[in-house]
């Protein structure tokens, strides 16, 4: 008999780490306005995750190594002067082709294309779990860190770097961050739906919060709820996860907006 | 007793952007404390001269020398020094900050990693808000003020470090009269205390009172020197290419023109 537990504690487990571990830095990705970064660099995870799979390796180490990989080439491509509007177009072609490429010397082509793009929280594994805790851990401790210069590269790029801030060194931070979670939640709601979690709780608590702290917070409870009532609610009317995450978690951007205090009061 | 020392010197600095000149063979030498206004057209390269002082941009030929120190030797010597406020269309004004968030930046951003503010830290933010008037405003979010209202705070965070010298660039492009004013007088009251200023502007006219040198820019200097000497028809007529009228009653003057940029 299938062992449901386990395999329930791990999903919930998993769920709990992708919510908690892309908010904080899915706050400073919205408000930097690198929202279709993070989905370019959830589309390169894809690709790795296939490649890595394919390599005999484990997919997640794969979806780590090409999404990094990809996500400073875009930062780099970014830099004073640059177009990175450019460069996350051709890379959106680039990993699309690289992930079709996989699928295509693959022989488990729809089980590893519905895993990666729309996730499986279902499946996460004892080892995978490790993984995604080591990632959100690290990533929830590098945001700890340099939480206060992010905030202020955030605010005012110029004078950060005029106090001997190094804004180039943050802001390649920043997108191995993103990488981080990016990963995190390709096992839980997969690399379609990856922004759901690192945008959508970020945006809604921008649109009711004033300060850092308070949307930090807020932002966090968002993706927490969306991601455990998503849970809940699949399981409940079995429908698949990450559709009913990524559902929640935009409809709470959409009544955030709705009934933001900011726009109230401007129209 | 206010101590003279050497505040900031520009030595044949010349600086170019993809082979175009925007700084061409930039001297001038200044004592501490002054009040220093920079005044110069737009793309007359006062920003970056600005951004030369902090070290942020590398002169092609020539040294930069602030408070006795070469920037390019030790930048980040010298930026420990500098208080900066920036034109404030670089700031992302919707960020979701409150008016301590901002001034605490001035503090935090030269501590050690990891670092929350500290108690004694929120005080000396406090203590700078005090100076600009604005210490009412501590929980207040940054976008909720005014024009006027933000710089004063933006002034407060470059205090917030106890700079010695104060590089502005453009403080009051979209400030109000009631506002502009407080800014004055704190900078007035900073050169009092021996704190250098060096000020970036199209108008001249607020600081004339305030101002110990001013510096015509345009690509190049053009004057250099105590207001009442170099703001005369003819340098303003070098600096603009055209022409500009000054009207001097005893010991002021006031500087007309047909736009805002002079």
């Amino acid at each position: 008999m299938l062992d449901v537990q386990p395999i329930i504690l791990r999903a919930i487990t998993a769920a709990t780490l992708a919510a908690v571990a892309s908010a904080p830095i899915g706050v400073f990705t919205v408000q930097r306005k690198l929202s279709t970064a993070g989905a370019a660099i959830a589309h390169t995870s894809f690709a790795g995750a296939l490649l890595g799979y394919l390599a005999g390796t484990e997919p997640l180490l794969g979806a780590l190594v090409l999404s990094v990989t990809y996500a400073l080439l875009v930062a780099y491509s970014g830099r004073r002067g640059g177009n990175m509007d450019v460069a996350l177009g051709v890379s959106f072609g680039a990993s699309a082709a690289l992930a079709a490429l996989a699928l295509s010397l693959s022989r488990e082509y729809s089980t590893l294309a519905f895993t990666y793009l729309l996730g499986d929280v279902l499946g996460v594994s004892e080892s995978e779990l490790l993984v995604l805790a080591s990632f959100s851990v690290a990533s929830l401790l590098l945001v700890a860190i340099f939480y206060e210069l992010l905030k202020m590269v955030t605010f005012d790029e110029e004078t950060a770097e005029a106090y001997g801030v190094n804004v180039t060194f943050l802001n390649y931070l920043h997108v191995v961050l993103v990488s981080l979670v990016v990963v995190v939640e390709l096992k839980v709601v997969g690399s379609i739906l990856a922004t759901v979690f690192l945008v959508a709780p970020a945006a809604s608590a921008l649109e009711l919060a004033h300060s850092f702290e308070k949307v930090m917070i807020l932002s966090v409870l968002i993706a927490l709820a969306s991601s455990l009532a998503g849970f809940l609610v699949s399981i409940l009317f079995n429908l698949p996860t990450s559709a009913v995450i990524g559902l929640i978690a935009s409809s709470a951007y959409l009544l955030a907006v709705l009934f933001s205090p900011k726009r109230i009061c401007c129209r | 007793m206010v101590t003279t020392e050497p505040l900031i010197e520009f030595d044949n600095v010349t600086v170019s952007y993809n082979g175009k000149p925007a700084l061409v063979d930039v001297s001038f030498k200044v004592d501490r404390p002054a009040f220093v206004t920079v005044l110069g057209p737009n793309g007359a390269g006062k920003t970056t001269l600005l951004r030369v002082a902090l070290g942020l941009i590398r002169p092609m030929k020539g040294r930069v020398i602030v408070l006795g120190l070469d920037v390019a030797r030790a930048p980040d010597e010298v930026r420990r020094m500098i208080g900066y406020v920036p034109q404030r269309e670089y700031i992302s004004e919707n960020a979701p900050v409150l008016v301590r968030d901002v001034v605490l930046m001035g503090i935090s951003s030269r501590k050690p990693l990891g670092r929350s503010p500290t108690r004694r830290d929120k005080e000396k933010a406090l203590e700078t808000l005090k100076v600009v008037g604005m210490h009412n405003f501590w929980d207040e979010p940054f976008k909720h003020l005014s024009g006027g209202q933000q710089q004063r705070v933006l002034i407060a965070r470059a205090l917030a470090s106890d700079p010695k010298l104060l590089l502005l660039d453009e403080p009051f492009s979209g400030v109000d009269s009631a506002s502009q004013e407080i800014i004055i007088e704190v900078l007035r009251d900073l050169v009092r205390r021996g704190i250098g200023v060096l000020l970036v502007t199209h108008d001249i006219n607020p600081l004339i009172d305030v101002t110990d040198y001013v510096l015509l820019l345009n690509k190049r200097v053009i004057g250099f020197g105590r207001p009442l000497e170099q703001l005369t028809p003819e340098r303003l007529f070098q600096l603009y290419g055209r022409k500009v009228e000054v009207i001097k009653i005893g010991g002021a003057c006031f500087v007309l023109s047909g736009d805002s940029h002079a």
